[in-house]
């Protein structure tokens, strides 16, 4: 906290940028330009490997001083890896990383933050109860001379700090009374206040409306003319044209490609992020969608979340979802499995209309629903496998005063283990201890054990490895064969390619494509997904 | 059997994840019903006449209403809740029992009455909780004010006198062979009935294990189908009728109504449930856990008593053991 005060006693033009902005915003003020060749970060031939993946292989890349750069690429291809080394959280297997020109390994994020590094997740990192200017100072609230908190300076340099985003947000008001976006604009100004030189944006317009979003440019564009070199990070290619200077292309742990974003097209980007693929990652498809409607939704709606959603889904079919982070899917199969309200829709299962208030309901009717949650909607964790299996339908073996047969509550689960090949050392263990693949099996057992006749699997092969996700994929697939519905939402393309007879991209929680699988691609599928329509 | 990774026969040889598993769970159940072993036998050796019939019949009796309400907030606790309107609940359910037996109710019924009444509160108890969507805690904190203030105005806080049958619930025995053996108080059978019909329910029946899913995991329970808030009404009805039985038994050995009894035992109950291996955080917990924690409270109080320590020694021995207990959990968990 004493090292703050250094640039606040400091008598230079900049001094009037107050203590927060250091080096990175003075040099406009000392050098009179940024010089925009100079490399501030080098990252040569890093590789990162977790058990059982490879998550970075090789990679080299620069950034340089007050540009922002793009990074882009599917899931998996190892964007977030890297950023994770550079903000400290992980350690590079080998290869180096030069910041300012020295090279550093920094051993947590504190390091990194204090380095000049920041980042900015998806998922912010403030404490909602607390004011913008506590946020913003947490851990390093100027004291007064008696040891208590000096709230006024505190806002004060909180105020100032805003003020160079062009911000004027009252610095006492809690935070949790501010919309997403200017908490945001607070976790920017907090990166900032470390004096950071390197701003690292995971996905920061997720959350955001259009508006907002306008206003996040200006700030990141602010900081640009400032010097600071920004990583953005985003799914969403139509909106870098606003912003980015050069874009770096991710595939497979890989570093793909980096140009000038104004040498390459939105079409070269993506079939490169899509690059080619493995063979055999999926099991060969022998379901066979009948005629028959299994599953019909007409016109759902809800509030700012989904907007007139209809399709069918046919028995034997397995009917992808595709669609950017936020566009709706997982509120879509929330809505149908009745676990969220709606404002109007219509569910028919087999031709017959339902009615549904609760997920009970659903369930009853034949409905199921595979969250992508897998520990915090699917399983009670601190329970046994078994009744876990049995959880959503222990009236099958209760007799009818409702007492468990604690015997066919084992007959019944032992036929699932076996069935769907499930790793346990017995029927009793405690969920916790499976493996996440094994988790999912069981998740699937609890279903089937309802005999659902639709089951909506959410980011089924998340967080699961690599060969567990092909027995993953059989089964989705016999479940098919033998004649239920299958709704597969995923943000892995090739899944969805590779595993769906029928596509529905969802944009902004409107229904933006229904594409045969056969007949389309990725590319087809990402730019509907991102709301660019069919390329001519 | 395909795969060879598969047990799923539930037998498995003595180095098996799972032998380790149970014998884990056989060593829980050895340390916290030994604890109850250990402890009669030091106060065995130690104090005099602490191991004949007639002090483990009083033990037993007096451990009684402590372990019923402690089985009742077990149910509770294990949906991730709590009830702290208990005491309250026996001083209304006691007095509300004993003016209608004095209205001239067959006593028969005027005990049934006040079970009857825990069992409303209990209601409102789930009602606020699962309705307004209250926690727990601030729904039962709020009861426990309101229900104890019930009990003063309709008494005008008096200790009415209950006519001389309504005591017999409280005072008489069973199988009472003659002076060596003084028989076994009703409290002693019903603590005995009402744990082992509520074990069963716990463990065997959909509603318990529908208890155990929530506090283990509320939204998946919930996407599970299993309609949560009925479950949640349920407990605090068991749990507040399980008060009305003890208010009963209470105002039945006092004969007489008694509505400034009973303060503080909530935390008894809580005290013994959670030495009995119950976590606040819900999900788990056991009938047969409560009981032996109920009874290592009762045997240390006592044992001190027959030693000679104090009351007040007493207490800071009890609080040594909760946290004792607690924390040699969170040690074994690491």
């Amino acid at each position: 906290m004493a090292a703050r005060g250094r640039s606040a006693e400091t008598q230079t033009p900049c001094a009037g940028l107050s203590i927060v902005f250091g080096t990175a915003l003075c040099v406009h003020g000392r050098k009179g330009h940024i010089d925009v060749n100079e490399v501030i970060l080098q990252v040569e031939g890093v590789s990162k490997s977790f058990p059982g993946v490879r998550a970075l292989d090789g990679v080299s890349f620069d950034l340089r001083r007050g540009e922002v750069h793009a990074l882009v690429g599917e899931n998996g291809a190892g964007k977030s890896t890297l950023m994770k080394i550079l903000s400290g959280v992980h350690q590079p297997d080998e290869g180096t990383v030069r910041f300012k020109g020295r090279e550093v390994r920094f051993h947590d994020s504190t390091q990194a933050r204090d380095a000049g590094i920041g980042i900015i997740y998806q998922e912010l990192n403030l404490i909602p109860h607390l004011s913008v200017s506590a946020n913003i100072f947490i851990g390093r609230e100027p004291l007064t001379r008696f040891g208590t908190m000096d709230e006024r300076k505190m806002n004060a340099d909180a105020v100032a700090i805003l003020e160079r985003l062009n911000l004027r947000l009252d610095p006492a008001i809690t935070l949790n009374r501010l919309p997403i976006s200017k908490q945001q604009m607070v976790e920017i100004a907090k990166a900032l206040s470390f004096d950071s030189e390197v701003l690292i944006m995971d996905e920061p317009t997720s959350a955001l409306t259009e508006s907002e979003i306008d206003e996040l440019f200006q700030v990141i564009h602010t900081l640009r003319d400032r010097g600071v070199a920004i990583i953005y990070i985003s799914h969403r290619l139509e909106e870098l044209k606003h912003i980015v200077d050069r874009i770096s292309i991710f595939r497979d742990g890989r570093h793909v490609s980096t140009d000038d974003y104004s040498s390459i097209t939105l079409e070269e980007v993506v079939s490169r992020m899509v690059g080619r693929r493995l063979e055999k990652q999926f099991p060969a498809r022998r379901n066979v969608p009948t005629a028959e409607k299994i599953l019909e939704v007409h016109g759902i709606r809800r509030a700012g979340i989904l907007h007139d959603i209809s399709f069918d889904l046919f028995r034997g079919e397995i009917l992808g979802i595709a669609g950017l982070m936020g566009a709706g899917r997982s509120e879509l199969a929330r809505a149908i499995f009745g676990a969220d309200r709606m404002d109007s829709g219509d569910i028919a299962i087999e031709g017959r209309r339902l009615s549904l208030r609760s997920p009970s309901d659903a369930i009853r009717a034949g409905i199921a629903y595979l969250s992508e949650n897998r520990k915090q909607e699917g399983l009670a964790v601190k329970m046994q496998l078994a009744e876990n299996v049995t959880m959503a339908n222990v009236g099958a073996v209760s007799s009818l005063l409702g007492v468990i047969s604690r015997s066919r509550e084992m007959n019944a689960s032992r036929r699932y283990v076996e069935e769907l090949t499930i790793r346990t050392p017995s029927l009793t263990q405690v969920v916790n201890n499976l493996s996440g693949g094994n988790q999912q099996k069981v998740v699937v057992a609890k279903w089937l054990f309802c005999d659902s006749k639709v089951l909506i699997f959410d980011e089924p092969t998340r967080g699961i490895d690599v060969g567990t996700k092909f027995a993953i994929y059989e089964l989705i697939e016999r479940l098919a064969r033998e004649g239920v519905g299958v709704i597969m939402i995923s943000s892995e393309l090739p899944e969805i390619l590779g595993m769906s007879d029928r596509v529905l991209v969802l944009h902004e929680g409107r229904l933006e494509a229904t594409l045969v699988t056969k007949d389309t691609t990725q590319e087809e599928i990402l730019n509907f997904a991102a709301g660019l329509g069919r390329k001519t | 059997m395909s795969n060879p990774h598969t047990v799923p026969t539930g037998r498995s040889g003595p180095e098996s994840p799972q032998a380790i598993i149970r014998s884990r769970v056989a060593l829980d159940r050895f340390l916290t019903f030994g604890a109850v072993i250990v402890l009669f036998a030091v106060f065995s050796i130690t104090a005099k006449n602490f191991f004949t019939v007639r002090s483990v019949l009083s033990l037993l009796l007096q451990t009684s209403t402590t372990t019923l309400i402690g089985i009742g907030v077990t149910f509770t606790i294990i949906t991730a809740g709590i009830d702290l309107s208990i005491g309250s609940v026996v001083a209304l359910t006691g007095t509300v029992s004993v003016i209608a037996a004095l209205a001239g109710v067959p006593i028969w019924l005027s005990w049934l009455v006040g079970v009857a009444m825990g069992a409303v509160i209990g209601l409102a108890n789930g009602l606020l909780i699962t309705g307004l969507k209250l926690p727990p805690f601030i729904a039962t904190l709020g009861m426990t004010f309101v229900v104890r203030g019930v009990a003063l105005t309709i008494t005008n806080a008096n200790a009415w006198p209950a006519p001389e049958a309504y005591g017999a619930l409280g005072n008489d025995t069973l199988f009472k062979t003659g002076p060596q053996f003084p028989g076994i108080s009703y409290p002693v059978l019903v603590m005995i009935v009402v744990a082992l019909l509520c074990g069963f329910l716990l463990r065997r029946t959909r509603i318990g294990r529908y208890t155990y899913a929530i506090g283990s995991n509320e939204e998946a329970a919930r996407l599970s189908g299993i309609r949560v808030p009925w479950v949640k009404i349920f407990n605090y009805i068991l749990c507040a009728a399980i008060a009305g039985v003890v208010g009963v038994i209470l105002a039945s050995r006092m004969v007489t109504s008694q509505p400034n009894s009973a303060s503080g035992y909530e935390l008894n109950a809580i005290a013994a449930s959670v030495i009995g291996g119950t976590s606040l955080m819900g999900g788990v917990g056991t009938v047969g856990g409560t009981v032996i924690g109920s009874f290592i409270m009762g045997i240390l109080t006592v044992g001190l008593t027959m030693q000679g320590a104090n009351y007040f020694m007493q207490q800071i021995v009890v609080g040594l053991v909760v946290i004792g207990a607690v924390a040699v959990d969170q040690i074994r968990r690491k």
